[in-house]
Order: C-alpha cells, then structure tokens, then sequence
C-alpha cells in the first residue's frame, strides 16, 4: 500500500471524526448549556453517546480505501439521526412514542409523530462502549428479572427502571422477537404509566388469514395512535416514506449484488451497519437511500478496479443472529488474522424489501409483510424452515465458506435450533461454528474468549480442511 | 391396607390410560392449555396432556437438541419422545405458546417426525378480532383432524363434545368448591393426582372417579395438619409429589393457578350456533397464561380473588427456570402482592420432581414468615 494511499485513508478517517464532533457539538449548541447539563444529569447514558465517535475508529481500524470510506460513511449517516432524535428529549414531547425495534417507525413518521427506539440505547451503548449498559444488566437483575433473560431487553428494562427515559407519552410494541422482549413491555408500561398498544404477529404468516389479521393490527393501531396521541395519519406523507425507503432497498439489492463477486468489494459493518440503521432507525430518510447509493458506488468501483475490500480475502461467511453488540470489532481482527470476510448476516437480510404504495391498503399490507417477516420475527419466533432455509440460501447465493452463529446465551429460540443446525451443516459439509456468548454482557464471555473461540474454528476445521 | 384417607384417590392414571388405549380410544397429545380439548374429544379420540412424569434420569438427549437454557418441560417432554415412551399418543398437537414450545414442535418434527404433528397459532390477545382470527385458526385444525383420522367433526358432534366437557368440569368444579372451606377433605396433592387424571384420560374413565371421589368426602377428615393456605401460581406441574413436598412442611395448598390446576381451567365454555367461536373465546378468554398481552389486569385480579375465595394465607410463585414469560411475571406478581401485604414465596424450579430438601428448606422458612 502506497504512501499516497495511506494519507488518503487518514484523512478519511480525520474528515469523518471532525464532521461527526461537529454534529455532536450541534446539540449543545442548539439546546443551550443549561438545558444540556440538564439533560446530561437526567440521562447519564449521554456521556456514553457523546463517545460515538469511537465508532469511526472501531469500523475504519485496518481498513483501506473504499472500504473505510464506507464504513466512515456509515458513522457519518448515525451520528447526525443520533443527534436528531436526542432534539425529541426536549422538544415536541408531546408527541414522542416509545416504540420497539421491531416495529418500523414508518407509521409514526407519517402521522407526525416523534419516536423513541426502546432498544436503541441497548443496542448503541455497547457498540460504543463494551461495558456501557452492565449497570443497566444489573439493575434490572436486582429487581428481579431472571439472568437468563436476554441482555437486550434486560438492559432497556433497566433504563427504564432507573428512569432514565425520555418523557414519552405512550408504548408501541409486539410480541416479536422473543418471549423476554415480550414480557419486558409490561414491567415497561407498569414503570412508566402510559398507555401503550401491542402488536399481535402471528407466528406463521404464511397465510392469507393471519395477513389479514396484522394488516388489520396495524389498522387498529393507528386507530389507537389517533387516539392517545396528537398524531394524525397522513397517507400521502407516508406513501412518500414507503416510496424512499423502497428507492433505499433498491440500492440496497444492487450492493447485495456486488458482494456476491469473490472477493467482496464491501463486507461487514458497510453491509450490516447501514442496513440496522437505516431500515430500523430512520426508514424513508433520503439522506439513508444516499448513503446506500453512495455505498453502491464504492463498491462497483472497487468492483472495476479489481479491489477487494480485505486484501487477502480467503474465507467468505455469514453471522447469524444480531451482530455481537459489545465486540463489533472482532471482524476486523478476523479480516487481518485470517483473510475472513463478513458478507451477509441474518438482521439485514429481508425478503420484502419492496412496499406497493398504489393504495393504503396495499402500503399497509407492505409494512405488514415488513414486519412480520423482519429477520428476528421470521428467524427467531418463526417456523424453524425459516431459520435454515435463509441460512442455507445465504450460504450458496453468497458463495460462503462457512456459518458463524452468534450464540448469545439469552436466545432460547435460536439456541434450540443449535442442534438440528450441527446435524444440517455436518450432512452438507458446512463448516459451523456457534460463538458462546451474551449479545451486551461482555462479563458472560469476554473479548479474549470469543477469540479463542474463532482461533480454535479457524484452525482446527477451516484451515485444517 | 388402603386407609379412608386414600381410598377416594386411589386410582392408577396409567392402569385407565392403558385400558382406554386397549379399547381403541386414541389419545391425541398437546402441550398447552391454548389447544382446544373440545377438538381431541369426537369419535374416538380423546385429549391426552403431554407430561414426562415417565422421565426416570436427566435431560441428556435432548439437550443436544434443545439446549441447556430451554425449558425443562420442553426438554424433558423430548427426551422421553425420544426414549419412544411416547409412542402411544397417536397424533401430536402444539400450541403457538411460547419459544420453547414453539420449538420443541420444530426439534420433535425434525427427530421423530409423527405422522400427525400440528402447530396451532394463537394470537396473544383476547379481544374479538383476535378470536375470530384464532376461530379460524380452529377450523383450520378441525378440518387436519378430520382428514387424517377420517373423522367427521361438525357442529353437532362438537356442541355434544363441548357439552361433555362441561358436564366434567362442573362436577370437578363440586370437589374443587369444597377447597374454599375452612376444613378441607383432602389434601392439594390428592387433588392434584384428580387434575392430573383428568387432563390425561378421556371423559367415560374419568366419570366413575369423580363419583367415587363426591361419595366419599362428606365423611373424610383433612388428611394431613397444616399452619397455613398457599396458594401455587405457576406454568405446568404434573408431579403431584412437588405439592407433596410443600405439604410435607406445613403448608396446604387449596388453590392452583397453574396450567395442570383447576384455576381457571374448570371454568365452562359458552355455547352458541357457532362451535369455533365458543371455543376460541373460551381459550383466550379464560387461560390466564402471561403469554397473553392484553389480560395482565384480569391476572392480577383472578389472583386477587383468589386469595379472598380460599382464604390464602400466603403465595408460592413457582416459574420454571428459563421460562421468560414467567420469570418477567414474577417479578411484577410479587411486587403486587407485596404491595398488599400477602407473603409471597418465589420457588424457581426445574419441571422434574427434585431437590426436595431445598423445596423444605424454602417452605418451612416461608410458613414461618407467615405465622410471624
């Protein structure tokens, strides 16, 4: 690598880490210093957010080029939405909406509602800081929550139970992804004394009956919505959402396209990263469809240049189940150690990626479809086909050369599939290996044993074959 | 020599299961109180509650499968599937319940593949578009049924099925009353061997039981000594020793908010032209497991009542271990009770009769807070 090369991959990384302080500082600046030491004593877990920036360095360390362009570009495209959904801690609180991650925010956004992620400070907080929501494990472990719950909602339990949660006004929710997620609303709604709305997603909506029934749910939803919130439904607001988030997806699918070339022009957290955000957080966003354009484009260059995205690319895999929260960085080692590429992983791919947008009827019947066959309803509530066959599909559109599952000790869904999975790989001669580990709690295994865990795989069944 | 204290309950579930199979009565396994027992009752067919009171060691087999941190009944329901001691259960019915039965439907498919093996959906509402959607879901099932065991389930033989049910529950309902007096003629685990029979045996053996039982406990004294009323709030006991175990220390149990109980289970269902739609407001409408989203107040309020119709002096919570529905539960159920001063005692168990020097342990120390 030249050294004209290497001044440009830092000053991508300068670029970047100077853009995101700058919308970091953006909120200070917009809410005034009184109100910012207000909220920063309110809600401590913005000391922890204020370090996302250490995102960049995460996501760029070891790599070049496109690649860390692209990564780089992912940070750049949360960090500003971060600092805009933290304006809805202070303002226009009468129409902030609690919702669960798997309830897509389009309908809130077009009936001009403000949305709170439940899960998002779960989610972010270890990315960000490995052991920045243990306090929250804790906490709700001390009220009583079994440990083998789940850390995910566990530790939004324990925001909750800390109240150290925005001032919303009311819950949205279902009954997706898992039974812990589930239960944890009601503690929630007990907590917080609001009135909140749950989705029913049946189990198998492989057929016309339970279609109709949650395209109906989410009729009585924004029934409810109308009726607890100031909102109001605007359907042409939310065909334009539907129409964008489609253009996003479309350029979603061409990048998907480009990663099946061996080696991958992108991988990892360009791939994963992006859609978690975008399709999760803020769907129907331009500046989320410019960021896939403008992943797409990266890509198709390196693609024409003949630029792998890990120079030495020798194995191709898929991760199964959530991306491990608190230790992101372990692809990047695992790209330097062993030329192993993250390509494609079960929370970012879809099988409704388009909404038809001709009528009401049909843009809700999309987002139902959306929902119900959302990775983690479709995978880890879902009828087990679901789970193997997107996995085995995966495995052959991709071109991969082995299976990681992130066997995070509080999935009980996924971890009673683990069996008849070893059994499939073993009959089709897929190399598998189940990471032990808890998706936010890097007490349960640490960064040292899920490496140990990878070193062995690797060298004792991949290299060794 | 049977004393009076057992002849009542002294009846053999296996002995009258074998000979209703020997009659070519065909039990229909399932797992939940969401699937609808109504169905499994025409022809010959009669509703048989999964349990793995035959497991006689660990949980080993199905582990592999299954894994560690799943539900023990789950586990241990496989496991004995897997030994084959479970052969006799001609058809296997789930209930989309939870993630571990959800689950175990998938690995039983995968391992056994029964010739007849059906998940049923189950919304997790109670309101009216969720039982017409669950009514559907019911046709679905009865036409399954039907076609594979060439049985023809209408209206008719389905009001008369739903009207054998509830003739059982009321004359158990006539037992279960006299748990609500101030001297009971039996214990909570005698009671619980007659829930246990009822749940696994079809309707005709059951009959002659209840009969016998209703003869005989005018004239029977309490059977065991105790310091204080429990009450068990749980999932699924089928080991009436675990009750024994809690008796053994002082506490009588005369109520059981559990799925194998008789609270709310004995309750009857409503009849009208519409079968399915009798049927699926009955389950969702009166199963009170926390799996459901929208019935959290009426829990809190069955429990409540409870506590007053059977003069509770104290509550044994009792989830199995890696149930998340429960665990989350519990946690919300004891604050409740705390709040109104009940004593409440979380015993996190396994599915499987065990450790019953802890079980002791826990429950002397909890009659003794009662007492205080």
């Amino acid at each position: 690598m030249g050294i004209f090369s290497q001044i440009q991959d830092q000053m991508v990384f300068y670029q970047s880490w100077i853009k995101n302080y700058q919308n970091i500082l953006r909120m200070p600046l917009d809410h005034g210093p009184i109100q910012t030491l207000q909220n920063l004593y309110k809600y401590p877990w913005l000391w922890q957010l204020a370090k996302v920036n250490r995102l960049l360095t995460i996501v760029t360390n070891g790599r070049q080029g496109n690649y860390r362009k692209a990564n780089a570009a992912v940070v750049e495209k949360i960090v500003p939405n971060l600092v805009h959904l933290l304006d809805n801690l202070v303002k226009d609180t009468d129409r902030l909406v609690l919702h669960e991650d798997m309830v897509p925010p389009e309908i809130l956004f077009a009936m001009g509602l403000k949305t709170w992620m439940s899960e998002l400070l779960g989610i972010l907080m270890p990315i960000v800081d490995s052991h920045s929501v243990e306090k929250y494990i804790d906490i709700a472990e001390n009220a009583g929550i079994p440990p083998d719950v789940c850390s995910l909602p566990k530790s939004t339990m324990g925001i909750m139970l800390n109240k150290e949660v925005p001032p919303v006004k009311a819950i949205l929710t279902s009954n997706s992804p898992c039974d812990g997620g589930m239960a944890s609303y009601q503690l929630i709604k007990n907590k917080l004394n609001i009135p909140m709305f749950q989705l029913d997603v049946p189990y198998n909506f492989y057929n016309e009956r339970a279609t109709d029934y949650f395209a109906n749910e989410l009729k009585r939803m924004i029934k409810w919505l109308e009726k607890h919130t100031p909102g109001k439904m605007d359907w042409d607001h939310l065909r334009v959402i539907c129409e964008e988030r489609n253009k996003m997806a479309a350029h979603e699918l061409e990048l998907w396209e480009s990663i099946r070339q061996r080696p991958a022009p992108l991988a990892a957290e360009a791939i994963y990263l992006s859609h978690l955000w975008c399709f999760n957080v803020m769907p129907g966003d331009p500046s989320g469809t410019e960021l896939f354009e403008y992943l797409t484009k990266l890509a198709n260059e390196n693609i024409q240049k003949n630029i792998a995205a890990v120079p030495n690319e020798k194995y191709r895999t898929v991760l199964w189940n959530p991306p491990l929260l608190h230790f992101i960085d372990l692809f990047s080692w695992a790209e330097q150690q062993y030329g192993l590429t993250l390509i494609m992983d079960s929370m970012s791919y879809n099988r409704q990626p388009f909404i038809d947008t001709s009528t009401n009827d049909s843009m809700l019947k999309g987002l139902a479809h959306i929902i119900m066959t959302g990775p983690m309803a479709r995978h880890t509530r879902g009828p087990a086909q679901n789970y193997f066959d997107d996995m085995f599909y995966l495995y052959t559109y991709f071109d991969l050369d082995m299976i990681l599952v992130a066997g995070h000790i509080g999935c009980k869904n996924t971890a009673a599939l683990n069996g008849i999975l070893r059994e499939k790989c073993r009959n089709k001669g897929i190399p598998l290996l189940i990471i032990d580990y808890d998706l936010s709690d890097p007490r349960v295994v640490s960064h040292d044993g899920i490496i140990q865990q990878l070193d062995r795989f690797m060298e004792n069944i991949v290299i060794r074959s | 020599m049977p004393t009076q204290m057992n002849i009542a309950f002294n009846f053999s579930t296996n002995q009258l299961l074998e000979t209703a199979i020997n009659n070519n009565d065909i039990p229909i396994g399932y797992a939940c109180n969401y699937v609808p027992r109504f169905l499994l009752n025409v022809g010959k067919l009669f509703p048989y509650r999964i349990n793995a009171n035959r497991l006689s060691g660990g949980t080993e087999l199905a582990d592999i499968y299954l894994s560690q941190v799943n539900c023990s009944y789950t586990r241990s329901v496989l496991e004995i599937a897997m030994d084959d001691q479970l052969e006799f259960i001609r058809g296997w019915i789930f209930a989309a319940g939870c993630d571990h039965l959800r689950r175990l439907y998938d690995n039983l498919q995968y391992i056994i593949a029964p010739d007849f093996c059906y998940i049923l959906d189950v919304p997790h509402k109670s309101g009216h578009d969720a039982i017409s959607w669950f009514s559907q879901e019911l046709n679905a099932l009865s036409a399954a049924i039907s076609k594979h065991f060439q049985i023809d389930i209408n209206k008719m033989n389905l009001a008369q099925s739903i009207s054998d049910h509830n003739s059982l529950m009321e004359s158990l309902q006539l037992i279960a009353n006299h748990r609500k007096n101030d001297s009971l003629p039996f214990s909570g685990a005698e009671f619980h061997r007659l829930m246990h029979a009822t749940w696994t045996l079809p309707i005709q053996s059951m009959k002659p039981i209840i009969e016998n039982i209703k003869n005989q406990l005018p004239n029977r004294p309490c059977p065991i000594q105790y310091n204080a009323r429990v009450l068990i709030v749980s999932s699924v006991i089928d080991q009436y020793e675990w009750i024994e175990a809690i008796e053994n220390n002082g506490a009588l149990v005369v109520a059981d908010r559990f799925c194998t109980g008789a609270i709310p289970q004995l309750e009857i269902c409503s009849q009208t032209d519409d079968p399915f739609y009798n049927m699926a407001a009955h389950l969702l409408q009166t199963n009170v497991c926390p799996r459901m989203m929208d019935t959290y107040e009426r829990r809190l309020e069955l429990i409540d009542q409870t506590i007053q119709d059977y003069q509770i002096d104290g509550v044994i919570i009792a989830p199995i271990k890696f149930c998340d529905i429960w665990g989350v539960e519990t946690t919300q159920l004891i604050s409740f009770l705390k709040k109104r001063g009940i004593p409440v005692l979380r015993l996190e168990r396994d599915y499987s009769f065990s450790v019953e020097g802890q079980i002791s342990t826990r429950v002397q120390a909890f009659i003794e807070q009662i007492m205080q």
